[in-house]
């Protein structure tokens, strides 16, 4: 017995001094076999395909062996019920077999483990296992707190026919210590894989931290750090050796960031990012950082701290910056854009006229009403063969403007009123409004409607035609009767010479009134004559043409006089009227010019043209340097029988030439400077 | 010397007077006639040196027409035309001819220097005259 129990105890003991746990099974059979069994199996539950199947044997045949190879759901089977029940049975012998005893092995412990004891959780599987009763999970033996996978298995040992119940009690014992002790060592090396899995898994994490580029900092509840990798060690973290500067940077740092944390902490979110502003101790440049946070939790849920990220949004925030203030500019520039557009657009549409801007392709891109009724609106609807026509007429004026070299251009233009059929004439005014390369972008054209100017103007001409009648028929009564005058006038005159030798010297002065006064009739008849002569034959007359033949009559006379002719004859375009009026005129004004010359002088002759947009004349200036007028006489020169000249003059020749130039539509003005000289001004309207 | 024979030609009775008064004292031979029928007399009757003549005569007469006529008869007749009123056709037609024209009132100085001037048998005086 002694010997039994000697060599029970250093099996115990054997077993005991195992290190690996899955050294023990082995050992178990060696030990058993060695106490006088003929042989043994252990048969582990496969989880995976929910089989028991034989895993460890000694001495133990393929047949043998087989026997314990069944599924755990075939509860006959005696290791399946050795497993269910926890308890050991017996297979009884048959005529081919010796008996055998099943000893479930199983992880149990009456008390829980140490995690499930930390954590206060009953659930270990240890101590699930072992409570009596419990159904024991052949599916997966899986500890819930620590989430270790655990072992079930049988020892079967074939007995003798006749074993002692002392054996078989010997070999539960063993049985029992080697379970204990696998389950220590299961329990160890599970501990020990899963530090050393994490270990490898926290040197992951570090490498994956510290091939960041933000700083990532992993702080407890309280705040304090307990990683944080390089980028983040250059603002919160103090090297050895350095200025106080840099010190106090990172104390602030560090100030400011738990502040964060804290504030995050307290607003209660649990994930969040905030903008905060560090100082970067190497660079001491301040550097704006986005710090997201989000709390790190333990499996079972506690807060064990938070891991912080800190992204640089220095240039991002400035780029924002810049974008926020351009976008900020930008809407005012809009603003004002806008508070233009719609003051031009106001203006355009209380112009009156039409308005048509086109782009450099002459196509329209803004019209106001007026020019809308006028060319359509470019919608189907708004066509008509009218404002098509119209609109090819304004096109071809707008593109040979665009590719005109002139800024701006004035044109008449033809176009059909839609609603009224009527031919309205426009005056097209064009400008060109340039791009920043000087190109044409756009063009403006205003059309003002000209019917009114033109009213005015036919008005003006009929009512001209009519006082040119009246003129003509004064002209015609004045010469009926100066004719009539003529002939007794011509006796007189005659028998006044034939007197002149038989005169008494006593009626010597008589005769002399009676020859003055009878030149004088004779000079008012010529006038009279003259007036009459010249008021038909209304056409077009070349001025300056005129003005040569009247200098070339007058030339000798001039000559004779010591009259330099000065002449400056412009290019001015023909007129309407009387060429012999006209002419007679010009003679009236040189005559008189000449007549101011007494002792010589100049006599200045120009024509040019004068053009204001819409109406042009032809300004004629006859100057002389001759005596002058008195001022007393501007007023009334022009009335009839005023003269300067005595004797010598009618006082018809200015009042001729103002009623001549008046009936052409002209203006006759007068400048004079006694002892300078005198300078006529004649305007005269073209009429094309 | 002999006299230049001059024939006057005006419907106004007095101012035929007149002229021919003032041409017979300044020398010359003055004929006068008051229609165009009696100037046609008178120039079938006589050679004369120079016309003197009213463009407007008796009736549809005219003083072209006696001009004419006495062209008719001496092509290098030298001739005065005399008148109150120009129409442009009368200026033509005077030009064309080389006839000067003189406008009533005629200022007998003038009168009397066209006819010296024309009656001096001067081909240069002539053209003198007439473009004046």
């Amino acid at each position: 017995m002694t010997d039994t129990s000697e060599r029970r105890r250093g099996a115990a003991l054997r077993l005991l001094a195992a290190e690996r746990s899955e050294e023990i099974l082995p050992m178990l059979l060696e030990e058993i076999v060695s106490l006088g069994f003929a042989r043994a199996l252990v048969t582990a539950v496969d989880f995976d395909s929910s089989e028991l199947r034989p895993t460890v044997s000694l001495n133990c045949p393929k047949s043998f062996q087989h026997r314990f190879r069944t599924s755990t759901y075939a509860m006959e089977h005696p290791a399946v019920q050795a497993l269910h029940t926890q308890q050991m049975q017996l297979v009884p012998p048959t005529r081919q077999m010796q008996p055998v005893l099943c000893y479930p092995v199983l992880y149990r412990h009456k008390s829980a483990c140490l995690e499930a004891e930390r954590i206060h959780k009953p659930e270990c599987l240890a101590v699930f296992n072992s409570t009596v009763g419990s159904k024991i999970n052949l599916g997966e033996q899986v500890c819930r707190v620590c989430n270790m996978h655990s072992y079930a298995a049988v020892v079967c040992v074939e007995l003798r026919k006749r074993t002692r119940q002392a054996q078989i009690s010997t070999i539960s014992e063993l049985v029992e210590i080697a379970n204990r002790q696998m389950a220590r060592l299961f329990k160890t090396e599970y501990y020990f894989n899963r530090m050393s899995d994490m270990e490898s898994t926290i040197a992951q994490m570090q490498t994956v931290m510290e091939s960041m580029s933000d700083p990532v900092i992993l702080t407890d509840n309280q705040h304090r750090v307990i990683m944080q990798n390089k980028a983040a060690e250059r603002f919160f973290k103090l090297p050895d050796g350095v200025s106080e500067g840099r010190v106090r940077a990172v104390e602030l740092n560090n100030m400011l960031f738990s502040a964060a944390l804290s504030s995050m902490a307290v607003s209660g979110t649990s994930d969040s990012s905030r903008d905060m502003t560090l100082v970067d101790a190497i660079e001491g440049e301040e550097v704006l950082f986005e710090a997201v946070s989000a709390p790190s939790f333990t499996r079972d849920g506690r807060r064990t701290g938070m891991v912080s990220v800190l992204r640089d949004v220095t240039e991002l925030r400035r780029a924002d910056e810049e974008l926020r203030q351009n976008y900020e500019k930008l809407t005012a520039a809009e603003e004002i854009v806008r508070q233009d557009r719609d003051r031009l657009n106001l203006i355009i549409e209380n112009v009156g006229d039409p308005i048509v801007v086109c782009d450099k392709d002459s196509k329209i891109v803004l019209l106001d009403p007026l020019a809308a009724e006028l060319l359509g609106t470019g919608r189907e609807s708004s066509r008509s063969p009218v404002r098509l026509r119209n609109q090819a007429k304004l096109d071809a004026y707008i593109t040979s403007f665009t590719y005109s070299f002139s800024d701006r251009e004035s044109a008449p233009l033809r176009l059909v009123n839609p609603t009224s059929a009527q031919e309205i004439e426009y005056d097209a005014h064009s400008g060109k409004i340039y791009d920043e390369r000087g190109q044409v972008a756009y063009t403006v054209t205003v059309l003002r409607d000209l019917t009114a100017v033109r009213r005015v103007e036919q008005l003006k001409l009929e009512r001209r035609m009519l006082e040119m009648e009246k003129f003509a028929a004064a002209g015609r009564l004045a010469g009926t009767i100066a004719h009539e005058v003529n002939n007794p006038l011509e006796a007189i005159k005659n028998c006044i010479y034939l007197l002149a030798n038989n005169v008494t010297p006593e009626a010597q002065a008589v005769y002399s009134i009676l020859k003055t006064e009878t030149e004088r009739v004779a000079r008012i008849v010529r006038q009279m004559l003259g007036l009459y002569r010249n008021t038909e034959q209304v056409g077009t007359f070349h001025t300056n043409t005129i003005i040569e033949d009247t200098l070339l009559l007058f030339a000798r006379q001039l000559e004779r006089s010591g009259v330099r002719i000065e002449r400056e004859l412009g290019d001015v375009p023909p007129s309407v009227g009387s060429a012999d009026q006209l002419r007679q005129v010009l003679s009236n004004l040189v005559v008189n010019a000449k007549d101011s010359m007494s002792q010589g002088g100049v006599l200045r002759v120009r024509t040019r043209l004068l053009s204001n947009g819409l109406h042009e004349t032809v300004r004629v200036l006859v100057g002389d340097t001759g005596c002058g007028i008195p001022p007393n006489m501007l007023q009334t020169m022009f009335e009839p029988f005023v003269t300067t000249k005595g004797e010598r003059g009618t006082g018809l020749g200015l009042w001729i030439v103002k009623g001549i130039i008046e009936n052409h539509g002209g203006k006759l003005r007068v400048r004079s400077r006694v002892g300078h000289g005198t300078v006529f001004k004649i305007d005269l309207p073209v009429v094309r | 010397m002999e006299k230049k024979r001059i024939l006057v030609v005006d419907d106004e009775p007095n101012v035929l007077v007149t002229y021919r008064l003032i041409l017979q004292q300044q020398g010359f031979e003055a004929h006068a006639a008051v229609s165009s029928e009696e100037a046609r007399r008178a120039l079938d009757s006589l050679e004369f040196d120079l016309l003197l003549c009213d463009l407007s005569l008796e009736k549809q007469e005219s003083g072209f027409d006696v001009i004419e006529y006495a062209r008719g008869k001496n092509a290098t007749l030298r001739a005065i035309l005399l008148t109150g009123y120009a129409s442009p056709e009368a200026n033509e037609w005077a030009e064309a001819q080389k006839i000067p024209i003189l406008f009533k009132p005629i200022d007998v100085q003038q009168l009397l220097d066209t006819i010296s001037s024309l009656t001096r048998n001067d081909d240069h005086a002539i053209r003198q005259a007439t473009c004046e």
